[in-house]
């Protein structure tokens, strides 16, 4: 095709850059059509639709992939990079410097807004359905792309969310209504991918704007007003002129079959109309999505297509493919998009679902029901969809500050940041084995229940006994769910009859929380539920002169093992829990948050003489470690049991009922090829992860390593997932031998003392 | 500039009938705010006490959160849910944290969050950390 301007010959808007190269164009084109007048290409070949419908004009335009050039006008200093042929766009030059953070990029704005009903298309049919559905003072929004409102996608709510030349838009709606038309049915014949095709309606626009179709045939429903030879038969193939573009069309007479070569410069097709209804077919079955027009209209399906033509062009899917996929077993529709990946490209099947569904349509004898389409209908920019979202916020504890300014490592664990060490985690270790040491445990899950039927609502929730926890005493508790899996763990703290402290572990608490209010209101129990996790922070005091320290800052009477009472420590109020998760001596002071940097600062000043440290979540590992106590989401998988972590003794199967209890019972006459088990080994402890190995065989990993400074040796907790369990193992290259736990202190006297 | 401050008062679940009829004794010199919560959960701003009739009633000090009084316009953006003039009191997410609002004029929010989130709110909205 030519480049002639049939106006004057001469450029009215300015010059783009395409492939380096300046490029006059008019005022009003659209890249694309700016490029058609130069006599250039847009993209590297193919049908143009000029519609924004297929993926054949697709370039980077100022740095941004993937834009149909036919969407976007052209604009003086406009820098335009036509897609390769076959791979994608290369990363433009400024992207390596962003992706190092030497580059800020602005963030769309964006602008949310709630509304009646949702309008998608600004035509004959979405101003009717706009008219009609604000008759009765509905709030009516009418997004536009011919208006440079271009939706991107429909999103569950229902929520729009559009494209506009200002940022970002997002309408919420009841309703949404789909009126984007018709897209013109491109071919899939041999030779479709040539330059010098161009749609029925392309050439309308084209000759409209004064661009000429040289030589131009029309195969189907001819363009009215431009200039072309109609050719009579159907279309056969387009034929290759040695240089990527047509030099002429092979029709076939549809009785006879008799093949007519037809020599030409410029091929117009019109071959019928597929509903446009890709935003309709992303909505899914619970958005309210209606839709009208022509989008709506039930359009003849193209004839089958040849067996060698490709049928998606975005990801190169022939109709052999299809057929192979088929003859594979996935042969429906869903699954054959799946199984080809035929409509997942850039157009989302705008230009190949009508021929997909003819080819199925021929082998099932009925056409099948279109296939769901997936957002982003158009390409956005990372930036856009960035425009706005935030990465999950990190919580910090009252002692932020505290562990920084004494030179904490901090790191994210359990949706907090927390002190991963202070430099030496061996000396904070030894602080805790030896001396005494302080840690940050705010990050735990705190609740209070209270109600008359509180005692019932534990003994439903938990495996073992509630009720005989006397007030002032606790319980160690795992948490399972129907299943019978270990949802999480944490203590029972009983404060009076009526009323207890719960407390989980960091990461479950929000789950944990939730778990709780849903089984309590579902058994409609007269139970209150309060979360203090982010209204109390907690300091642990632990180590062998951990009740020394406490009595110097005014605890005269520390609680014996497993017991709580509230008291002023350093002036302080706190909730005093003795518990053990180092195998030291521990004591848990719960407090209130404006109270949190004195008392820790106390406990270190008072403490100093005693070589207090505080510890990290290095040494707390380690600790832990040595004594064997798990920890739920790090030792234990979604579908561990108390069985498989050795634990059956957390679970009171002479309890009548509790949540988890069938299973168990049921699982428990079971055979089971899973288990966690203690390993100790010489030398330095493994990385975590690392297989364990009987003989050749892999038959589970370390879930957790350390080489202990007390025991002189590596010890771990791994899990072995083939019977019968192995005795000793290969971790690392060397044996390991299975080990009872607690590696450290069996007896539990330390804890105790 | 806004500027996160602490703030102090009671946390209370009880019978939504029992929070409903409370009676709330405040901090000397100032009025007591209601975050109701849940039907039955409130947290009372500058509150010092309170009588309820419910002897189940789980009452504590509140002291994990923080607040400020800022321009509407400084959160409209970063809101999830549109910022109507018929809610007075609302909860969700400002610039992906966790927060409630409460309405005070057509200009002005006091935006509360818990203490632990203060840091990210604070300067995901531009405010001093």
């Amino acid at each position: 095709m030519s480049g002639a301007n049939l106006r004057d010959g001469t450029s009215s808007g300015g010059r783009l850059v395409v492939d380096g190269r300046p490029l006059a164009f008019d005022e009003g084109d659209s890249v694309a059509v700016a490029m058609l007048r130069a006599g250039e290409w847009p993209g590297r070949g193919g049908t143009l639709c000029l519609a924004g419908d297929c993926g054949n004009c697709l370039a980077t335009v100022d740095g941004v992939a993937y834009m149909r050039s036919c969407q976007v006008a052209a604009a003086p200093a406009m820098s335009v990079d036509r897609h390769p042929a076959d791979a994608m766009p290369p990363l433009p030059a400024w992207a390596d410097a962003q992706l190092d953070g030497d580059v800020a990029v602005g963030e769309p704005a964006v602008e949310r807004e709630v509304a009646d009903v949702v309008v998608i298309g600004g035509g004959r049919s979405g101003r009717a359905a706009a008219a009609t559905a604000s008759v009765d003072g509905r709030e009516v929004v009418v997004l536009d792309a011919g208006t440079g409102e271009e939706v991107v996608g429909v999103y569950p709510g229902p929520t729009i969310v559009a494209r506009t030349p200002a940022g970002m838009r997002h309408v919420t709606a009841t309703e949404v209504i789909v009126a984007t038309g018709a897209a013109e049915i491109q071919p899939v014949c041999p030779g479709a991918e040539l330059r010098g095709i161009v749609t029925a309606r392309a050439a309308q626009r084209l000759h409209a704007s004064g661009v000429a179709l040289p030589d131009a045939v029309a195969i189907g429903t001819p363009p009215e007003g431009v200039p072309c030879r109609p050719l009579d038969g159907v279309l056969v193939r387009f034929v290759d002129d040695g240089d990527g573009h047509i030099g002429g069309v092979v029709t076939a007479d549809p009785v006879t079959g008799v093949e007519t070569t037809t020599a030409c410069r410029t091929a117009i097709v019109g071959l019928g109309w597929s509903p446009r209804d890709v935003l309709a077919r992303m909505a899914g079955p619970t958005v309210p999505v209606s839709v009208v027009g022509s989008a709506a209209a039930d359009h003849a399906l193209p004839p089958p297509a040849d067996r060698a033509a490709i049928v998606c062009r975005c990801m190169g899917v022939s109709v052999a493919d299809l057929e192979e996929a088929s003859g594979a077993g996935y042969g429906e529709l869903e699954l054959l998009k799946r199984a080809t990946l035929a409509g997942i490209g850039t157009c989302q099947g705008g230009a190949c679902l009508p021929h997909v569904r003819a080819w199925s349509a021929a082998q099932a004898g009925k056409a099948p029901e279109p296939f769901t389409a997936r957002p982003a209908a158009r390409q956005p920019t990372l930036g856009e969809v960035a425009a706005d979202v935030t990465v999950d916020a990190f919580r910090r504890t009252p002692l932020h500050d505290e562990h920084l300014a004494l030179g904490a490592t901090m790191d994210r664990f359990g949706g907090w940041w927390r002190p991963w060490h202070y430099g030496d985690a061996m000396a904070e270790y030894r602080a805790v084995r030896e001396g005494v040491s302080i840690g940050d445990v705010s990050t735990l899950g705190k609740l209070v229940l209270s109600g008359p039927d509180v005692v019932e609502a534990l003994e439903r929730l938990y495996p073992c006994h509630v009720a005989d926890i006397k007030p002032g005493r606790s319980r160690y508790a795992l948490l399972l769910n129907e299943r019978g899996h270990v949802m999480d763990d944490g203590m029972i703290l009983r404060e009076s009859e009526t009323r207890f402290v719960l407390t989980f572990t960091s990461g479950g608490a929000a789950n944990a929380e939730m778990w709780l209010r849903d089984w309590i209101e579902t058994w409609g129990l007269r139970v209150h539920v309060l979360d203090q996790t982010m209204s109390l922070a907690a300091v642990n005091v632990t180590g062998p002169l951990a009740g020394e320290l406490l009595r110097r800052l005014g605890l005269d009477e520390t609680p014996r093992y497993l017991g709580h009472r509230r008291a002023a420590v350093a002036g302080v109020p706190c909730h005093v829990m003795r518990l053990s998760f180092t195998g030291e001596a521990a004591f848990e002071l719960h407090h209130p948050l404006d109270g949190s940097v004195e008392l820790w600062r106390a406990l270190m000043d008072r403490g100093a003489d005693l070589g207090i440290r505080p510890h990290g979540l290095q040494a707390l590992f380690g600790l832990r470690l040595e004594k064997g106590h798990v920890i739920v989401g790090m030792d234990t998988e979604l579908d561990t049991t108390p069985r498989r972590l050795g634990m059956d003794w957390a679970v009171r199967m002479e309890k009548p009922t509790f949540i988890g209890r069938a299973a168990l019972e049921r699982t428990g006459k079971l055979p089971d090829h899973r288990r966690l088990f203690g390993f100790t080994m010489d030398g330095l402890a493994p990385t975590e992860g690392s297989p364990i190995r009987v003989g050749d065989e892999i038959v589970g990993h370390v879930s957790g390593s350390w080489t202990s400074p007390v025991l002189g040796k590596a010890v771990m907790l791994g899990w072995q997932k083939r019977s019968p369990f192995a005795d000793r193992v290969e971790i690392d290259g060397r044996e390991a031998l299975v080990t009872s736990t607690p590696f450290y202190d069996p007896e539990g006297h330390r804890a105790r003392a | 500039m806004p500027a996160l401050d602490g703030v102090t008062g009671l946390r209370v679940v009880a019978d939504a009938r029992a929070i409903d009829d409370a009676r709330w004794v405040a901090a000397g010199g100032s009025d007591v705010t209601l975050l109701r919560i849940a039907p039955d959960e409130v947290i009372a701003i500058d509150a010092v006490a309170v009588e309820l009739d419910d002897g189940h009633a789980i009452v504590v000090d509140e002291r994990g959160l923080v607040a400020a009084t800022c321009p509407i316009d400084d959160v409209r953006r970063r809101t999830e849910w549109p910022l109507t003039a018929e809610a007075e009191v609302s909860q969700g997410a400002v610039a992906g944290v966790p927060v409630k609002l409460v309405r005070l004029d057509a200009d002005h929010v006091r935006i509360f969050t818990a203490a632990a989130y203060a840091h990210d709110l604070a300067d995901r909205l531009g405010w001093p950390t």
